[in-house]
C-alpha cells in the first residue's frame, strides 16, 4: 500500500516537473516569437488608432513589463488557480478552453475510438496469414495512410464526400440558421461524420502495422506451434493467442498518440471549419494570445501524460503478469 | 439525337437543382461575409468600427456620402472653443428588454470606452457627462474634429449601474437598442440576430439574419449550392456568379501605395533601432517620376484581376480628397524628362545614376499578400525602362518594423472612414513613430492645413483644410506637390448577391473586405413578388 503511495506521488512529482517545463518552453518560444500581439490585435486598424491608445492596450494586457516580470505574474495567477483572460477573445481562459474542449470532444472521441478498434482488428487479421491476401491488401492500405499528410486527406474527403457527392456538409458543426437547442442528434453527426472519419484514418495505420509485427512474432513462436499441433486452426491460434499478446502495443500506441491526435485535429478542424479547441490554439497561436497559449499547452500535457499513466494502469488490468510483477 | 437528348437531361436536372424553392421574401438572409469579431460584441472594444454594429445604436449615423445624419442623438452642436460636444437625445430610445435609454447610459459608454483598451480609440476624450435625461456633453482634451467618428460608431451599451447594465460577460451576451437582437453566437460558426421589438426606428426588412462565419472555399461551395443570399468573394474565384445570384463591385478606399522614406540616409535610427532614410526616394524628382510612369491601370489588369480601381491618394472619391488629384500616368517620356532635369542620367547599363548614387531601391511587402507581391513586381518591371531598379522584397512584418520600415520604400494598404487617417499618414508630429507618418514626411504647410482642419468649427468646414493639405496651389503631401506617396490602387470588394437582394447605395468601402457592407442593411430591400 506505501509503496503504491510512493510510486503515485512519484508520479505526481513527475508530473508537476513535466508541465513546468512545458509551461517554460511555450513561455519562451511565445517571448521568442516575432508577432507583436498589439499589432496582430489590430489588424487593419493599425493606422487608425493613437500611439496614446497602443500604449492604452499594450497596459491592459501587461505586455509592456519585462518578460520575467510578465512569467512571475502568470504563474502567480495559476498557483492561485487563475489561467487568466483571453485577449484573443476577451474572456477567462478557463472558459475558453472549457467550451471549446467540449466541442472538439466528441470529434476526438470517436476519432480515437474508431482509429484504435479499426487498427487493431486490421492488424490481428493482416498478421493472421502472413502474406496472404488480406496482409498484403492491408499493409498497402497502412503504408499509404501512413505517409499521407492529415491536411491533403482531409481536402481530398471535402472535395469528394461534400462537394462533389454531396453526401457530408461542407463545414461547421450545424446547419446555417439553427440553434443549438436545436439541433437534433441525427444532424449533429451528420456533421461530426467526416471530420472524425478523417481523423480516424490519422491514427489507423500505425496501430495496424505494429499490431501486425506482434502477432507475426506470436504467429511463428513456440506457443503457436503448439496450439497447431493441438489441432487449432490459424484463427482460433490469432484470436486466443495472438490478439491477447498484440492488445499491450495497441493499447501504449493508442494511449501514446493522444498527442497526434490532438495535432491532427488541429489541420482537421481547419480544414472542415470545425470550431474546437484546434482553432482555438491555432489563433492564439498567430496572434500571441500568450495566457490562451500557455494554458493549452498545459491543457494538452495533462491530457496526454493522464493517458499515458492509464495505459500503465490498463497494462496491469490487461497483462496479469504485469500485475503479478508489481505485487 | 442521343447526344442532344443526353444534353437536354442535363440541362433539365442543372435547372431542377438550381431553382429557388420558394419565392417572396425569406424569413431568414443567409449571409457569408466574415466579420466574425473574436472578442465579442462589445462596442467599447471596438465592435461595431466599420459596417452595422446590428445591437446597438450610435449618436449619429452616416449616409453613403459619409454625411452625419441623426440617429439616437438628434440635434448636436460643438462649443467656439472646439472641445465640448452636446447632444440632444431621443426620447424614445430603448434597450432590446425594454428598458429606456438614457443620458446616463451613453455617458458611461463614452466613460468607460475611454478606459477600455480596445480598438475603439477615444484617447482624445476628457470626460463625458449627463446634463440631464437626454442631453449629455462630451469634454475633450484638445481640438479634434475627427472626433465625430466616434460618435459614428460607438454603440451605445447600458450603465453598468443599471441592473441590466454592463458587465464582464457583455461581448457574449449585448445589450442594445440596435435593429436586431442576439439569439445565439456559434463562435467560429455563424451568428443568428432576430429584430429587436423596441428598436425606434424603421422595422427593419428582414425578420432574421444569419451570419456564416466560413473560409473562401466554403463559402464558395455554399453560394454554389444556393444557400447564401450574399456572399463575400475573393476576385480569384468571382469570375463566374453561380445561377439566381449576381456579382456586385463595391467601390473602396481599401487602397495599396508606395511608401517612400523622405530623409536622406544620415546613419540615424530610430528608437527600434531601424536605420532611417533613403538617399534614392528622398529626391522628390524620383518620387514624381515614379507617379508619372506608373500605369496603374495595368496595375489593376495584373494584380487585382481587373476589379479594382486606379488610385492616386490615400482617400480617393472621399469628401476629403481633392477630387482634381490625378495623373496622366504611364507616361514614361514625362517621368524621364523629370529625372534629366534633375539630373539622374541614364547609363549603358540601363540604370540611372546621379553623383555616382544609383536609382535603385528596395521596395518591401509582407510576405504572404500575394496581392502585394504581385503589385510590388509590376511596380519593378514598369519602372525598369524608365532608369530605376526596384527590387521587391517579401519579409515579415517584425521584419519590416525592425529593418526596411524607415528605410525601404513599403507597400502599404490603408483605407479609413475618417481623415484622421491623412493625420497620422502626413503629420510631422507623428514621423517616424511606428507604421503611422514612418517615412518622415514633415512639411510644416501641411502640418498648418491638417492642424486647421482639426480645428475646424464643424466636420463640413474641416474638409476643405483636408484638400488643402494634399494640394493647395503651391504644396501638398499629393503627387501634385511633395509626392510623398506613389499610391497604386483602390480595390474593388466582391460579392455573389441573390438576385432578389436589392442592397441599395452601397457608398465607399474602407480597408476591409466583407463585413463593411452591412452599414447600410436597413436599406436592404427583397424584390422578388411571393
Amino acid at each position: 500500500m506505501t509503496c503504491l503511495i510512493a510510486a503515485l506521488g512519484r508520479r505526481l512529482l513527475r508530473l508537476i516537473a513535466v508541465l513546468g517545463i512545458v509551461a517554460l518552453a511555450a513561455f519562451g518560444l511565445m517571448q521568442a516569437s516575432p508577432v507583436d500581439p498589439v499589432d496582430a490585435y489590430l489588424g487593419a486598424q493599425l493606422a487608425q488608432v493613437s500611439p496614446e491608445q497602443r500604449a492604452l492596450i499594450a497596459e491592459r494586457w501587461g505586455v509592456d513589463q519585462p518578460a520575467v516580470q510578465q512569467f512571475r505574474l502568470w504563474l502567480g495567477n495559476l498557483l492561485r488557480g487563475e489561467l487568466g483572460w483571453s485577449r484573443v477573445y476577451n474572456a477567462p481562459v478557463g472558459e475558453v478552453i472549457g467550451t471549446r474542449f467540449l466541442a472538439s470532444l466528441p470529434l476526438l472521441a470517436s476519432a480515437w475510438l474508431g482509429a484504435t478498434l479499426f487498427g487493431f482488428i486490421l492488424g490481428v487479421v493482416a498478421g493472421t496469414r502472413e502474406d496472404g491476401w488480406a496482409d498484403r491488401w492491408i499493409r498497402r492500405y497502412a503504408y499509404t495512410l501512413a505517409s499521407t499528410p492529415t491536411f491533403w486527406l482531409a481536402i481530398l474527403a471535402l472535395l469528394l464526400f461534400s462537394v462533389a457527392l454531396g453526401w457530408t456538409p461542407v463545414c461547421c458543426a450545424g446547419p446555417a440558421g439553427v440553434t443549438r437547442d436545436e439541433l437534433g442528434l441525427a444532424t449533429r453527426l451528420h456533421h461530426l461524420l467526416l471530420p472524425a472519419l478523417t481523423l480516424s484514418l490519422l491514427g489507423v495505420a500505425q496501430i495496424t502495422l505494429h499490431t501486425r509485427a506482434r502477432m507475426l512474432e506470436l504467429m511463428r513462436s513456440e506457443i503457436a506451434l503448439h496450439a497447431f499441433a493441438q489441432g487449432a486452426s490459424r484463427r482460433e491460434v490469432a484470436w486466443r493467442h495472438g490478439a491477447r499478446h498484440a492488445c499491450l502495443p495497441a493499447l501504449t500506441l493508442a494511449f501514446a498518440s493522444l498527442g497526434e491526435l490532438f495535432g491532427g485535429a488541429i489541420l482537421v478542424e481547419q480544414v472542415f471549419a470545425y470550431p474546437g479547441l484546434g482553432r482555438a490554439t491555432v489563433e492564439a497561436g498567430l496572434r500571441s494570445d500568450v495566457p490562451l497559449l500557455l494554458a493549452i499547452a498545459l491543457f494538452t500535457a495533462l491530457f496526454v501524460s493522464l493517458g499515458n499513466a492509464l495505459a500503465d494502469g490498463l497494462y496491469r488490468l490487461v497483462d496479469p503478469r504485469l500485475r503479478e510483477a508489481y505485487q | 439525337m442521343s447526344l442532344s437528348r443526353c444534353r437536354w437531361l442535363v440541362a433539365a436536372t442543372l435547372a431542377l437543382a438550381f431553382s429557388p424553392l420558394a419565392a417572396g421574401a425569406p424569413s431568414q438572409l443567409v449571409l457569408a461575409i466574415g466579420g466574425e469579431p473574436d472578442d465579442g460584441f462589445d462596442p467599447l472594444l471596438g465592435w461595431g468600427h466599420y459596417g452595422h454594429p446590428l445591437f446597438q445604436s450610435t449618436l449619429l449615423s452616416r449616409d453613403a456620402e459619409l454625411a452625419s445624419q441623426p440617429e439616437l442623438g438628434h440635434d448636436w452642436s460643438l462649443s467656439d472653443d472646439r472641445l465640448r460636444w452636446t447632444l440632444q437625445l431621443r426620447d424614445d430610445a430603448r434597450f432590446s428588454d425594454g428598458t429606456p435609454l438614457t443620458a446616463a447610459d451613453v455617458a458611461f459608454t463614452f466613460n468607460a470606452a475611454a478606459r477600455a483598451g480596445g480598438r475603439a480609440d477615444l484617447s482624445v476624450l476628457a470626460s463625458a457627462e449627463a446634463l440631464d435625461d437626454h442631453r449629455v456633453r462630451l469634454t475633450l482634451t484638445e481640438p479634434r474634429i475627427t472626433f465625430v467618428e466616434t460618435l459614428h460608431t460607438l454603440g451605445i451599451v447600458p450603465d453598468a449601474d443599471r441592473d441590466n447594465g454592463y458587465h464582464d460577460g457583455y461581448a457574449r451576451a449585448p445589450l442594445g437598442s440596435g435593429p436586431y437582437r442576439l439569439v445565439e453566437w456559434q463562435e467560429g460558426e455563424q451568428l443568428i440576430v432576430e429584430r429587436n421589438p423596441h428598436y425606434h426606428g424603421d422595422t427593419p426588412p428582414f425578420e432574421r439574419l444569419v451570419f456564416r462565419f466560413t473560409g473562401e472555399d466554403t463559402t464558395l461551395a455554399a453560394a454554389n449550392a444556393g444557400d447564401l443570399q450574399l456572399a463575400a468573394i475573393a476576385p480569384a474565384l468571382a469570375a463566374q456568379p453561380p445561377t439566381g445570384m449576381h456579382r456586385v463591385a463595391m467601390q473602396s478606399v481599401d487602397n495599396r501605395g508606395i511608401l517612400f522614406p523622405m530623409r536622406r540616409a544620415s546613419g540615424d535610427t530610430s528608437a527600434s533601432g531601424a536605420p532611417i532614410g533613403n538617399d534614392v526616394t528622398a529626391d522628390p524628382a524620383i518620387r514624381q517620376a515614379i507617379n508619372l510612369a506608373l500605369d496603374r491601370e495595368l496595375l489593376v489588369e495584373v494584380a487585382l484581376h481587373g476589379f479594382g480601381q486606379p488610385a492616386y491618394g490615400p482617400a480617393d472619391g472621399l469628401p476629403w480628397s481633392d477630387p482634381a488629384e490625378r495623373v496622366d500616368d504611364g507616361d514614361l517620356q514625362a517621368a524621364a524628362e523629370r529625372l534629366d532635369a534633375a539630373g539622374w542620367q541614364l547609363q549603358d547599363d540601363g540604370l540611372r545614376r546621379r553623383d555616382g548614387q544609383a536609382a535603385r531601391f528596395h521596395l518591401t511587402y509582407p510576405a504572404g499578400d500575394t496581392t502585394r507581391q504581385l503589385l510590388a513586381e509590376s511596380v519593378a518591371e514598369l519602372l525598369r525602362p524608365l532608369g530605376i531598379a526596384v527590387e521587391p522584397m517579401g519579409r515579415h512584418w517584425d521584419e519590416i518594423r525592425r529593418e526596411a520600415l524607415h528605410q525601404d520604400a513599403i507597400l502599404f494598404g490603408w483605407g479609413s472612414h475618417s481623415p484622421q487617417e491623412i493625420y497620422y499618414l502626413y503629420h510631422s508630429q507623428h514621423a517616424g513613430q511606428d507604421y503611422y507618418n514612418s517615412g518622415f514626411y514633415a512639411n510644416p504647410a501641411v502640418d498648418a492645413h491638417l492642424e486647421a482642419a482639426q480645428n475646424a468649427a464643424s466636420f463640413d468646414a474641416s474638409l476643405p483644410h483636408w484638400r488643402a493639405a494634399q494640394w493647395d496651389g503651391a504644396q501638398g503631401y499629393g503627387v501634385r506637390g511633395d509626392a510623398a506617396w506613389a499610391w497604386l490602387v483602390n480595390l474593388e470588394h466582391l460579392y455573389f448577391v441573390d438576385d432578389c437582394l436589392d442592397l441599395g447605395e452601397l457608398g465607399v468601402a474602407p480597408h476591409g473586405h466583407g463585413w463593411p457592407i452591412t452599414a447600410n442593411l436597413l436599406d436592404w430591400q427583397w424584390q422578388c413578388e411571393g
